[in-house]
């Protein structure tokens, strides 16, 4: 294995800031999107010891976002560290996205057309009827319970994966929420958490720092140029 | 670089998107029971990079995987159908409704759709008409030599024929339809909605009973757009299609750097 050089770790750092860039455009991006959880990425250092490189690693935050009402009934918003759980043909999937409406079958579903899961499986609403949803997500229409949205939250120190359409791959210690913990708001919308300024902050940040490392790569080439060319050169 | 260009271009998409809605429902702020609307977004595929980054290491650990999105897309613009101002006109037949329901009237196709547009007129045939013509369902014709009209807060319509104000005769009732998720439903202009799976079946009853609201004569229900909110709103769009633009300049210039890497 050649020692790591200058170059290289210049190359890793490179590397590391364009990923930061990247993730801080995709959070960008859905600065509108209900549900979002917008990712923060720090470097690690990997590697022998002594000749550790900078590598990205992100993490989901998990923060709550701005809870707007919107009185609509079948709009729900979460509070605290629950998601719902949906069904995918992937299998089960976590959301804070909490936009809900009927499908045909008169199952609630997601903005995603995918079934929000009860205790019972889907929650079918009966024609007609009025729903109500209670505090712990108890689903009641015409006056009558149901069943209860499933409200699951992630095992200790979990990072959950995200999939598109704003959901996210459940890990293996997730756990249900007590019914007495959970906070689910009726007629309300969870919106993104990003913070637009600081994301904005962090893109400047990113290409300063992007800038700096060129230049210290431009600095070390013309150090090695300045071997190539001089050493060994008659005096 | 090539995702974080896209990502701030579908970021920029977005927020256009969202100035369009809230454009509308500015245009729509003096509409008789518009109800505004908001653009709703979800994230793209994320792609799952491995951290191939580790240059040179040998043995000590693996980089841990890191997602990158791609971005957003429209999912959706969601009607918020939340009670409107209630403005008074002291015209008998205009009416408004306080809380839920709609009311019912027949499209030229015979179809029934729900509006909560109040301002009622007579036909030439003597039966109440909305102002775009479409009739109320159930029909309440009018008598012709009917001298005043009233209807109480439950929707029992009353008429006085002639001079004679002591002995009032009721006409009819109208009946309000409500849905499990009103949001669901489709627009169909002038101030019309038709039902659609996701908004469920109508549940028809009558005003102030089964959750219904109650019906006010001589007001009509505004739209319930906010100026304010949506002038926030709309600053908020604008400020994020700025940050998305100038992520997309940010992430040029890396490349641009990177380019210049070598000389």
């Amino acid at each position: 294995m050649p020692p790591v050089t200058g170059l290289t770790s210049a190359a890793a750092s490179l590397r590391y800031w364009e990923r930061r860039s990247e993730i801080t455009a995709n959070n960008l991006a859905n600065a509108s999107t209900d549900g979002f959880k917008a990712e923060r990425v720090f470097a690690r250092l990997l590697g022998a010891a002594g000749e550790e490189l900078p590598v990205a690693q992100a993490a989901t935050d998990m923060r709550g976002g701005t809870v707007r009402t919107t009185q609509n009934p079948l709009d729900v918003a979460l509070q605290g560290d629950g998601f719902l759980v949906v069904d995918t043909p992937a299998g089960e999937r976590f959301t804070r996205g909490g936009s809900l409406r009927l499908d045909a079958q008169h199952r609630l579903v997601d903005a995603g057309s995918r079934p929000v899961l009860g205790e019972k499986g889907p929650i079918v609403v009966p024609a007609g009827a009025q729903v109500v949803i209670g505090d712990d997500g108890t689903v009641s229409a015409g006056g009558r319970p149901i069943d209860r949205m499933r409200v699951e939250r992630a095992g200790a120190g979990a990072t959950l994966a995200h999939e598109g359409g704003t959901l996210f791959v459940p890990d293996a210690g997730r756990t249900s929420v007590a019914p007495a913990e959970r906070r689910v708001q009726q007629g309300a919308i969870e919106e993104s958490n990003v913070n637009p300024v600081s994301a904005m902050v962090d893109m400047i940040a990113v290409q300063r720092a992007y800038a700096s490392v060129q230049k210290a790569v431009t600095t070390l080439d013309s150090v090695r140029e300045k071997a190539t060319s001089e050493l060994g050169r008659p005096v | 670089m090539d995702p974080a260009l896209r990502a701030a271009a579908s970021g920029m998409m977005a927020q256009q998107l969202r100035t369009e809605v809230i454009a509308n429902n500015l245009a729509n702020v003096n509409t008789t029971g518009f109800k505004r609307s908001r653009a709703q977004f979800e994230d793209l595929l994320y792609q799952t990079v491995q951290g191939s980054a580790v240059i040179g290491s040998s043995d000590n650990g693996t980089a841990p995987a890191i997602q990158i999105g791609r971005g957003t897309r429209l999912s959706g613009v969601q009607r918020l159908h939340s009670q409107g101002t209630l403005e008074q006109t002291n015209r008998p037949l205009d009416l408004a409704i306080e809380g839920e329901g709609m009311f019912q009237v027949q499209t030229g196709g015979g179809q029934t759709a729900y509006t909560r547009d109040g301002s009622f007129q007579i036909s030439d045939q003597g039966v109440l008409v909305t102002s775009g013509g479409y009739t109320l369902q159930p029909t309440i014709r009018v008598p012709n030599d009917a001298s005043g009209v009233t209807i109480s807060r439950t929707g029992i319509v009353t008429v006085t024929r002639g001079n004679d104000a002591a002995a009032p005769q009721e006409i009819g009732r109208i009946e309000l339809a409500r849905f499990a998720n009103p949001s669901g439903l489709q627009s169909l202009g002038e101030n019309l909605y038709q039902p659609t799976p996701a908004s469920g079946e109508p549940t028809v009853g009558f005003p102030q009973e089964e959750g219904m609201g109650r019906v006010v004569q001589g007001s009509l229900e505004g739209s319930n757009v906010e100026i304010v909110q949506e002038m926030v709103d709309m600053i908020t769009a604008m400020r994020a299609y700025e940050i998305n633009s100038k992520a997309i300049k940010n992430s040029e210039s890396m490349l641009e750097i990177a380019n210049n890497l070598v000389r």
